[in-house]
């Protein structure tokens, strides 16, 4: 009932927070999001399943509560709910960079805080909700609800463009949404199930009970399936082509909505296609494995060729989110434990990493008031701690050793070189790594210019040190993500052990 | 299990430590520390020194080791379990490049109080918590038992060597220095990484030494005794792909052509930091990974040509370069990439104890140049110019005679270290490339000749620079009456003096081969310890067997005397040295650049190795990221907004039915109506 | 002698037409109102019609529910003639077309 009790308490804390008054909604909305940690903690510790789930039975999946709700159609709906080894992190990752953000809003947000908190914890209870559900129907629900605060959040809080970038967002994420709902649905009234639990669903498919339809032959709906799955969940990773709402969002919104949105929200992408895509329909996957590798390494070199050409350090970060991004598809497709561990290990690194960059892009925006590379330098000696941590966050970003974003690029890379299942694994994982250059020069390019050299700011702000509710979120994520490079067991573990079933499944190609 | 194995991961943990304790400094308050910081790294460094020589002494007692320490991640798969661990391999290599290390860096971090301390620079913390995490990086480098272990220090080493070249952010030359050395060397790690991850594909493990090392079954599968995934290439050519990728690595870090443009512009870091990592160490982390894992490149015959082609050829380049410079700290910058071509020239040729014996000499007397270089700067309120300088001879009487002991090192006149090594370097490239058949005897050959001909380059820059600073008269007020120095300058001078001259005693080969003599300690000692099953596979002896019998080229050395090719050696660097005292050790020295015409250009512009690489950055990368951007926001944004506009634009056409006008509306559905029941009609049969 | 329920159905259909014309001519919003009163009627004698051929009281039961409805839309109909003409001093339909895109 633990899951429950987190959902629920994140739902309360949003609707206490939304009609608290002004001065107090900050402080009670951080207060409350502690709880949500404290429980994902515990769940942490208590953690006791193996398997995948998916691809297990009850075994592999902790927390489990299935309640059976109602029947539509002959099928039936469920409120089904667990977490295995692939979405107890995210779900830690969730709690604890909800928190963190709402510290570093205290100072950005001045108006309507109440309502900004409240959407910030509303939030957090759908992204709990999606990376716990396990019934189709409650996961579309959750993965939906998403949307609504987020649009909200950037609408209302978000700079000048706020309004095109909040519609460019939902309109855009919303219609692959749909894409991805139509075949799904197609795909389960194909299965002979009664249910929309996504297990029964996984394990029916594995058995080959996918049926024609329309005159399709049944591989032929699996792989329509899989396209407009694939479609719907990329442009939420966001994978190049796709990726064009992502720096407008960005831009936009303010900082500790960016730093959910490229920590958390991103990683419903890559999560829901590692459920979906790669669980559900291996065989397909496997079959077009290097059309996603493609996929995957042009977001990977093409994302990071775009950060080069950016003058404003949100775009730069975002565009390098897509870069990093590249990486979890890369690690997806290879389908090792390396690969895909890695790539479910890089969605924490990254959203810790992110955050981080985020964060302190953030802060250096509330000192200086612009953004742009060029209208500022020699940041270092008016911000010390600040830029401090941001060249660390930078140097995470670039893979440096014992952080947490080498670990997860290191064993994708491992991952991807030694698949079997794709076609010249090496070259397109050295292809893949050249990103780590990439992302060194934009990322130092960047520094150099505004932290270093002589202190210069274009906009006629007294900059001062950051005070503490803004360096200690940031000291926190760095501490976490170096703590993770060091010991990336602390998830690893478990991810390897819910990530082992999807490989054996399918077969090889 | 000996006592020193089990407190020798002190050794890397007491300057973290230091690191740790300069950095909480620094956050709270720069006066917490007295010396800003640096009696904690020098007790550290002193610890790991005392530590490290325990060590050495327990390995020349005859114990080895290689264990793992830590489990960093585990990859229990379907496909086999794969362990990636960080450990421990003390062997004669690792140990004796950890008392370097830890020397160097003990006898740096005591200069620094004299050059950073004395001269009143602030950010004192960070520069030790620097220096202090760059010292743990570089003992943890050393004493990596596998392959993935020294790509992770070797990678913050270079964070370090970033931190500390950038160490005077305030200006703007020093952060771009730092940028391009990490970006450079970063480069070169890219080709470390992917060749890393070839290896622990191919052979599921990344140890150096022991039976299930990745060296050791590279040699199995050549002799057909075992296999492994090669991704459909032939095994000699598969490893000898994977050696020249993690090659790409080594010129990056030590500074090799062509990524080597990075280390003279790493001289904007402090005098300390270069002598410390642009000189005595972290530039040798290149070196020591090829010599950590020699058994694998010695089987190739290609990776050793291109190992030895680049040496010498780095030699040869280099030592050109430095010949016109006139900075002080330039001039040793292009000697330190040329004495680091001499180690990969060894390597190529065969020569593995003569590469670790340069290694060794090198580390001590290009440190005692560099803090040398460090004291006149001192002298000299921080001018480098040494067209200012002359005459300091008189009045820096310490630095001056250990300056000289150094140069005399480098320039490789007996009976000073450096020439001992380099000689030793020259005369295993030339009984290689004289015994062994074929091509790579060849190149072998042409390899020694760029090393040969560098070494009249080497004696004449390194005499041009002792004559221009020390000798003649002042040529400015500054020279005239240059500041003192304190002991925390002139000790590690001395020190680094004594080493210098002595070192060289180490590895008397020639002798040995002249009288019989056993005085090639050097040898005995890379040799190993008799009788440790570890050695088995990193001994030089072992070495000497895959070159000459696995090796499908089967290097083989020459029986020619030592004497001739040392004279020939010893003679072009006394030529050189004459020359440039000639030309420069007058009262009143001028440039003799201009006699060199067009080539003075480009030997000023460093044959434009520069001007490509940024060129390449601004005029190819820059545009070709401007183009991806501006595709991005016409083509594949203008796509997205494009479906959003005509979504617009089409919805406000079709709003224009929306007359407002009742009846229309009646007439619509109406008609719909109708159009609807003609339809059913039509479809189902009963109309018509 | 009951008459042949196709009578009904001429009826109706005749109601009906008349309705449309209505609807789709007139201009003035009470006589549109009217028309749609016919139209409903039209569908009611269907229903009593249909009712009465099969001898099943749904059909006049549901007339009678369609005559609720079509008082109670009367009066929201005037209801809006009403507002019509104080907003436009007219009850042409074609005049008030505010509401358009």
């Amino acid at each position: 009932m633990i899951i429950e009790a987190l959902i629920g308490v994140t739902f309360l804390a949003a609707l206490v927070v939304l009609i608290t008054p002004d001065e107090y909604a900050g402080k009670l909305a951080f207060g409350a999001s502690l709880l949500p940690l404290a429980g994902s903690l515990y769940m942490w510790s208590a953690f006791d399943a193996t398997g995948n789930a998916l691809l297990g039975g009850s075994a592999a999946r902790a927390f489990e509560t299935q309640i059976r709700w109602l029947e539509v159609g002959g099928i039936e709906l469920q409120w089904f709910v667990g977490v295995d080894g692939v979405s107890l992190p995210l779900v830690v990752l969730s709690t604890f960079l909800t928190s963190l953000a709402i510290l570093s809003a205290w100072r950005p947000i001045t108006d309507r805080q109440a309502q900004f908190y409240g959407l910030v914890l509303f939030m957090e209870a759908n992204l709990l909700g999606v990376f716990t559900a396990l019934d189709f129907f409650a996961w579309f629900v959750f993965w939906e609800a998403v949307l609504v605060p987020m649009y909200f959040l950037i609408g209302i809080w978000g700079g000048p463009r706020r309004k095109y970038a909040a519609i460019k967002f939902f309109v855009y994420t919303n219609v692959a949404s749909l894409v991805m709902f139509i075949f799904f649905i197609q795909l389960v009234y194909n299965l002979d199930v009664a249910t929309f639990g996504l297990p029964a669903i996984t394990q029916a498919i594995h058995a080959g009970e996918v049926s024609g339809f329309l005159g399709l032959a049944p591989s032929t709906v699996k792989t329509l399936a899989f396209a407009a799955l694939f479609l719907g969940f990329a442009v939420k990773v966001p994978v190049v082509p796709f990726h064009t709402w992502l720096p407008d969002a960005h831009v936009e919104a303010p900082t500790p909505v960016s730093v959910l949105l490229a920590g958390v929200l991103l990683k419903m992408g890559t999560y829901a296609m590692l459920r979906y895509n790669f669980t559900m329909l291996p065989d397909v996957a496997k079959q077009y494995a290097a059309v996603i590798a493609v996929f995957a390494v042009v977001s990977v070199i093409y994302g990071a060729m775009l950060a080069l050409a950016q003058r404003d350090l949100k775009r730069i970060v975002a565009y390098s989110s897509v870069s990093s991004m590249g990486y979890v598809i890369l690690g997806l497709v290879a389908y090792t434990t390396l690969g895909v561990g890695g790539a479910t290990f890089q969605m924490v690194a990254h959203g810790l990493i992110s955050g981080l960059m985020f964060m302190a892009v953030g802060v250096i925006y509330n000192e200086t008031h612009t953004r742009m590379v060029g209208s500022m330098s020699g940041l270092a000696d008016r911000m010390p701690v600040t830029v401090g941590i941001l060249i660390a966050g930078a140097f995470g970003y670039m893979g440096l050793p014992l952080m947490a974003g080498f670990a997860a690029e290191f064993f994708i890379f491992q991952g991807a070189f030694a698949s079997t299942v794709l076609a010249r694994a090496p070259l397109f994982a050295a292809a893949a790594m050249f990103g780590i250059v990439i992302v060194a020069g934009y990322l130092l390019l960047a520094m150099q210019k505004t932290l270093f050299g002589p202190y210069e700011l274009e906009t006629d702000y007294e900059v001062t040190a950051a005070g503490p509710t803004e360096t200690v979120p940031l000291a926190i994520l760095l501490v976490s993500i170096v703590l993770l490079g060091v010991a990336p067991e602390l998830f690893f573990d478990m991810i390897t052990d819910a990530v082992d079933p999807i490989l054996q499944v399918g077969g090889d190609v | 299990m000996s006592a020193a194995f089990t407190y020798a991961p002190l050794i890397v943990a007491l300057p973290f430590l230091s690191f740790l304790i300069a950095l909480a400094a620094g956050l709270a308050d720069r006066d917490v520390l007295p010396k800003g910081g640096a009696i904690p790294g020098i007790l550290a460094t002193l610890g790991s020194l005392a530590l490290s020589a325990w060590v050495a002494l327990t390995v020349a007692g005859g114990a080895v080791f290689d264990e793992t320490i830590y489990e960093w991640a585990v990859a229990a798969g379907v496909e086999s379990q794969l362990e990636l661990s960080f450990g421990l391999l003390l062997d004669p290599l690792s140990a004796m490049m950890l008392v370097i290390v830890c020397l160097v860096a003990t006898l740096v971090h005591v200069f620094s109080l004299g050059y950073m301390n004395d001269e009143g620079e602030t950010g004192l913390p960070r520069y030790y918590a620097g220096l202090g995490l760059f010292t743990a990086s570089m003992l943890g480098f050393v004493v990596s038992d596998n392959l993935l272990q020294s790509f992770v220090f070797f990678e913050l080493v270079g964070l370090c060597s970033y931190l500390l070249i950038g160490f005077h952010f305030r200006e703007p030359g020093p952060p771009s220095a730092a940028k391009k050395a990490f970006l450079v060397t970063r480069f070169g790690d890219y080709f470390f990484l992917v060749g890393l991850v070839g290896i622990v594909a191919t052979f599921g493990t990344a140890q150096f030494g022991g039976a299930e090392s990745f060296p050791h079954v590279a040699e199995l599968v050549l002799a057909g005794e075992a296999s492994v995934r090669t991704f459909g290439f032939a095994p000699e050519t598969w490893f000898t792909i994977l050696g020249l990728l993690v090659l790409g690595g080594v010129i990056g870090k030590s500074a090799q052509f062509p990524l080597h443009t990075w280390l003279p512009d790493a001289m904007e870091g402090p005098t300390p930091v270069s002598a410390l990592i642009h000189a005595a160490t972290m530039v040798a982390a290149g070196v020591f990974l090829v010599a950590r894992m020699y058994g694998f490149y010695a089987v190739s015959p290609t990776a050793l040509a291109i190992v030895a082609l680049v040496g010498g050829f780095t030699a040869l380049f280099a030592a050109t370069m430095g010949l016109v410079k006139r900075e002080l700290k330039q001039v040793l910058a292009y000697s330190t990439i040329s004495q680091y071509g001499y180690m990969m020239l060894a390597l190529g040729t065969g020569g593995y104890v003569a590469a670790t014996f340069h290694l060794l000499t090198h580390a001590f007397f290009k440190a005692l140049l560099f803090l040398g270089a460090g004291s006149v700067i001192i002298a000299m309120h921080h001018n480098e110019n040494m067209w200012d300088m002359g005459g300091l001879r008189k009045r820096m009487p310490v630095t001056y005679a250990t300056f000289l002991v150094g140069s005399l090192a480098l320039a490789g006149i007996v009976p000073f270290a450096g020439f001992w090594s380099k000689d030793e370097v020259l005369y295993e490239a030339l009984i290689h490339g004289l015994g062994t058949e074929g091509s790579l005897g060849t190149v072998f050959l042409a390899a020694y000749a760029m090393g040969l001909l560098a070494v009249l380059f080497t004696g004449f820059y390194t005499f041009r620079m002792v004559a221009l600073t020390f000798h003649g008269e002042p040529r400015t007020d500054l020279a005239a009456d240059p500041e003192s120095v304190g002991w925390n300058v002139k000790g590690p001078l001395s020190v680094l003096g004594l080493l210098a001259a002595t070192t060289g005693f180490l590895n008397l080969a020639p002798v040995k081969k002249l009288t019989g003599a056993k005085v090639d300690f050097l040898h005995q000692w890379l040799e190993g310890p008799e009788g440790a099953a570890l050695m088995a596979t990193l001994s030089a002896k072992h070495y000497k067997h895959l070159l000459h019998d696995v090796n499908p080229a089967q290097v083989t050395a020459s029986e020619l005397g030592p004497l001739l090719p040392a004279a020939l050696s010893l003679g072009l660097a006394i030529t050189g040295a004459l020359v440039a005292f000639r030309l420069y050790a007058t009262p009143e020295p001028t440039e003799h650049t201009a006699k060199l015409g067009g080539l003075q250009d480009v030997l000023y512009n460093n044959y434009y190795q520069d001007e490509y690489q940024v060129w390449l950055a601004t005029n190819v990368v820059q545009p070709l990221a401007g183009v991806a951007d501006t595709v991005d926001q016409s083509l594949v944004d203008g796509v997205v907004n494009g479906v959003s506009s005509v979504s617009l634009s089409s919805g406000s056409r079709i709003r224009r039915i929306q007359t407002g006008v009742v009846s229309n509306y009646a007439a619509l559905v109406t008609l719909g109506l109708t159009a609807l029941l003609v339809a059913f009609g039509l479809y189902e049969g009963w109309l018509l | 002698m009951a008459v042949p329920v196709q009578w009904y159905l001429l009826l109706s259909a005749a109601m009906f037409c008349i309705g449309v014309f209505g609807v789709l001519t007139r201009r003035n919003a009470l006589l549109f109102l009217m028309s749609v009163e016919l139209m409903l009627n039209a569908a009611n004698i269907n229903l009593v019609a249909f009712a009465r051929l099969w001898g099943n009281l749904t059909g006049q039961v549901f007339s009678l529910f369609t005559m609720a409805l079509a008082a109670a839309e009367v009066a929201v109909g005037i209801g809006i003639i009403l507002v019509l003409y104080r907003n436009f001093s007219d009850v042409d339909v074609t005049r008030a077309t505010t509401m358009r895109w």
